[in-house]
């Protein structure tokens, strides 16, 4: 018999970690789905100078890398027109008087880096007519003109295909202009050999477009980095996108990367020139505050398209193939299992009391489906009623089912008042099962206002303070987030977690709070022996 | 290990008590013999066993409707509910008091307490053990209406209230440890440890106390009384420890509390049973049960008559 239970007990608790096992060695299924915290809380104000009682000003617009939700723009006082046509968004605001005030814009921003590898050769000769704009040449001084053709010779052979063109226009401004805040004009950079970063990205987009390259300035926000605490300004800063095989490349001359953008850079607007009157400092003052979200989702989606192609057994077991509430529903359903190894092991090995025997799990789930402060709270106003109602309604002697439900029912009323006059009863409403385990608790307050007559106040303490101590040790298991998402990913570990139960079921060794219970038995009989000891001369 | 000192004792913890001796020697078919305290009543008619009168068993509430005239037949009595535990929804009234007022007779009962009862708080008291207020498992119940029991006179220096009870466990039919419940003031008159009464161990060869405790503390005299609680020795004790042994055949329970008490003419007579007896013994005796349930399991002979078994008792414990 205890061989059987070996047995057993070993097979439930080695498989599942052996199936964990295969999946990340074998199938290189990953345990876990990808955290996701690449978003940005993004804030822009503008404030325009002069009288102005219209200005406009560039917002992110979702593309490639760049996906916007949350958009936020205080309308208040003004009239506000998102015009969204061309490449770029562009917001006008327009008041009856001069606008003195700020204006704010807020989104959340999720941006991947952009990457292209390989760009294959391009021979186009000819474009559509949405891109002549990208292709017109601008105004030159003569002397700055010849010195680009001479520049031009020097770099170019003449029958290279627009992609090696560009690469090597892209060589040549990365490395041979320097960055010097300083140098604001085209001639100076040709002639010292040094530029601003808006002057080089001017340089790489005059090149480009002589050689029949459709190209473009992008004005661009640097997001701050991680773990900068300071508050550091935040500044436009530009590179450029070139049109090479029907897609838009993006390009930096100023820190080196071609075909690429690394995902701490936003584009806010993608043509310079068409923005360069409006965020002039002449016209406008503008401020940028971007942190990171502090959003901790893990990316089922990705995950379950994972699982899926794996085609093994577990991508049909795996519960990622059930719709979305109901994934939601058995995150939490998965950790009552492990709420009962908690509450197993602090009632058998430990030897809390607790009132009733899954009242702390009920807890648990309240408390996770509110929130702790006040799944709390509610809980103590839930105790007072129970106490209360009993003290109150001892005197008509009613029988204890009608009494029980009304206990319940009284309940059921705190909660609807609670729900009429609170603001924050959004968060309730999210889970339409928020307030059953309380309902459930409910009916154990009773028992404990019968255990505060019978066993006194002392052991009712006791063993409220046990049943909201493990409701706590499961609250703080449930808000480890990783946890939860690990039983869900992997179910099979219910298996280990019968296995670990029946070794606490065969456990028969002593509780701790045994070891306080017969302290003084010990100390007694310590004494007793050592007094013996003692007469015998 | 902090648990060296308890296991060199050989204290018996829960998870022990439940694992290797309630759940392997008690059957569960049985338990509701021991439970419901109206079937221990009929068992006991049947085997001989005395136990208290029962005057009514109220099993509905449309009994109760002429509780009040029925009661009146009696000077005292008990009520309990058949599946109560620990002591919880027992009420000791020591006298019914009938008075009149304008012309209206107003039934009252005295409780062992001397606190006064109206009938019909009595009568509520019982609806709520019908309704399972005090049921083991919460499931309707049925009350029991009892002789009350007078003490012996041997326990007028001990107790305080209510009627001190010995509690004898029996393991396979051996008795194993037991101890007798001394009620104090601040158990409110009541044999139950938990509550506040004195637990006093005795020595099962001789019937005499070895120990006393109140609350696990060790206590050498009656907080109430002042009298010494070492060395009182109980009398009938070998046909206490015989009743107790008859248990085991009454109800096939290997693993079992009797509690017994000392009535002035009748001797010792049993109260109830207890499939779950508590640990609290071992405090009371200052010592460990698990010696002696080893002895018994692995050297007592077995098919032996109640009061041989009592002769192996008394001789080892």
């Amino acid at each position: 018999m205890k061989k059987l239970i070996f047995i057993i007990t070993t097979l439930l608790i080695t498989a599942p970690l052996a199936m964990l096992l295969y999946k990340s060695q074998v199938l290189n299924l990953s345990l876990l789905p990808q955290m996701v915290d690449d978003v940005w809380n993004f804030h822009l104000t503008v404030r325009p100078k002069g009288d102005r009682t219209s200005f406009s000003f560039p917002i992110p617009k979702p593309g490639p890398g760049i996906k916007i939700t949350d958009e936020r723009i205080r309308s208040k006082n003004f009239e506000v027109f998102i015009d969204s046509n061309s490449d770029s968004t562009l917001a006008t605001w327009s008041a009856k008087d001069p606008i003195k005030q700020k204006v704010t814009y807020s989104a959340r921003i999720d941006l991947k880096p952009l990457s292209y590898k390989n760009i294959p050769k391009d021979h186009t000769e000819t474009y559509p007519k949405g891109l002549q704009r990208y292709l017109k040449t601008l105004n030159l001084l003569p002397e700055d003109v010849a010195a680009i053709s001479l520049l031009e010779k020097a770099i170019l052979e003449g029958n290279e295909d627009k992609t090696s063109v560009i690469r090597k226009i892209y060589y040549y401004v990365e490395e041979e202009i320097q960055r010097n805040t300083n140098i604001k004009t085209i001639h100076e950079a040709l002639t010292n050999g040094k530029g601003s970063p808006l002057i080089k990205a001017k340089l790489f987009n005059i090149l480009a477009r002589r050689q029949k390259v459709p190209s473009r300035i992008v004005v661009m926000v640097r997001m701050p980095e991680l773990k900068s605490t300071a508050q550091a300004k935040v500044r436009f800063t530009f590179a450029n996108e070139v049109f090479l095989n029907n897609k838009w490349i993006p390009i930096d001359t100023n820190r080196g990367y071609f075909g690429e953008r690394p995902d701490n850079f936003m584009v806010i607007h993608r043509n310079y020139d068409e923005v360069e009157k409006i965020i002039s400092k002449k016209r406008v003052s503008y401020s940028i505050q971007a942190e990171r979200a502090r959003i901790n989702r893990f990316n089922k989606s990705e995950f379950k398209k994972e699982v899926v192609k794996s085609d093994s057994i577990f991508s049909k077991l795996s519960l990622y193939r059930l719709p979305l509430p109901l994934q939601t529903m058995f995150t939490t359903i998965l950790m009552i299992p492990l709420g009962t190894l908690v509450l197993s092991i602090a009632r058998n090995v430990i030897g809390i009391p607790t009132f009733g025997i899954f009242t702390p799990i009920l807890l648990t789930l309240f408390f996770k489906e509110t929130s702790f402060g006040f799944g709390f709270v509610f809980f103590f106003v839930v105790v007072l009623v129970g106490i209360g109602e009993r003290y109150i309604l001892d005197k008509f002697y009613l029988l204890a089912v009608p009494r029980l439900s009304i206990i319940l029912t009284l309940v059921i009323m705190l909660m609807i008042g609670y729900s009429l006059f609170s603001s924050d009863i959004a968060m309730i409403s999210q889970n339409h099962l928020a307030f059953f385990p309380i309902v459930i608790v409910t009916t154990n307050i009773e028992r404990l206002s019968i255990m505060l007559t019978e066993e006194g106040l002392a052991n009712t303490l006791k063993t409220l303070f046990g049943t909201l101590v493990i409701a706590i040790l499961g609250y703080l298991l449930y808000s480890i987030h990783a946890l939860e998402m690990f039983m869900f990913t992997n179910p099979e570990l219910l298996f280990t977690i019968i296995g670990f139960l029946i070794l606490i079921g065969k456990y028969k060794g002593y509780r701790l709070s045994e070891f306080l219970r017969f302290r003084d038995l010990v100390r007694q009989k310590k004494k007793k022996t050592e007094g013996i000891s003692n007469d015998i001369p | 290990m902090i648990f060296r000192d308890l296991e060199e004792l050989g204290i018996l913890g829960i998870n022990n008590r439940v694992g290797r001796y309630i759940l392997r020697h008690n059957k569960r078919s049985n338990y509701p013999l021991v439970d419901d305290k109206v079937l221990t009543a009929q068992r006991a008619e049947t085997w001989g066993i005395a136990m208290p009168q029962n005057y009514m068993i109220i099993e509905n509430y449309g009994s109760l409707k002429n509780f009040h005239l029925k009661i009146q037949n009696y000077e005292s009595f008990v009520i309990k509910p058949a599946n109560g535990s620990q002591g919880n929804g027992i009420i000791v009234i020591k006298e019914i008091i009938k008075e009149e007022r304008n012309g209206i007779t107003r039934i009252l009962c005295r409780r062992s307490n001397d606190k006064l009862m109206d009938i019909e708080e009595v009568k509520h008291h019982i609806s709520g053990i019908l309704s399972g207020l005090y049921s083991l498992k919460g499931h309707s119940d049925t009350a029991i209406i009892q002789a009350k029991i007078d003490k012996h006179s041997i326990f007028d220096n001990y107790s305080y209230g209510g009627i001190p009870d010995i509690r004898v466990i029996v393991f396979e039919g051996y008795p194993v440890m037991s101890m007798v419940r001394l009620p104090t003031k601040s158990s409110d008159g009541r044999a139950n440890l938990h509550q506040g009464a004195i637990g006093a161990g005795i020595n099962l060869s001789d019937g005499s106390t070895n120990n006393a405790v109140i609350k696990n503390q060790v206590v050498d005299i009656h907080p109430d009384t002042g009298h010494k609680l070492v060395g009182l020795k109980i009398p009938f004790w070998r046909e206490s420890l015989e009743l107790a042994a008859q248990c085991y055949d009454m109800v096939e329970l290997g693993y079992l509390g009797a509690d017994i008490v000392l009535t002035p003419d009748q001797g010792p007579i049993l109260l109830e049973l207890n499939a779950r007896p508590g640990l609290g013994i071992q405090i009371a005796n200052l010592a460990g049960l698990v010696p002696r349930l080893e002895k018994i399991r692995l050297k007592a002979p077995k098919n032996l008559l109640a009061h041989e078994r009592v002769d192996f008792s008394m001789k080892n414990f």
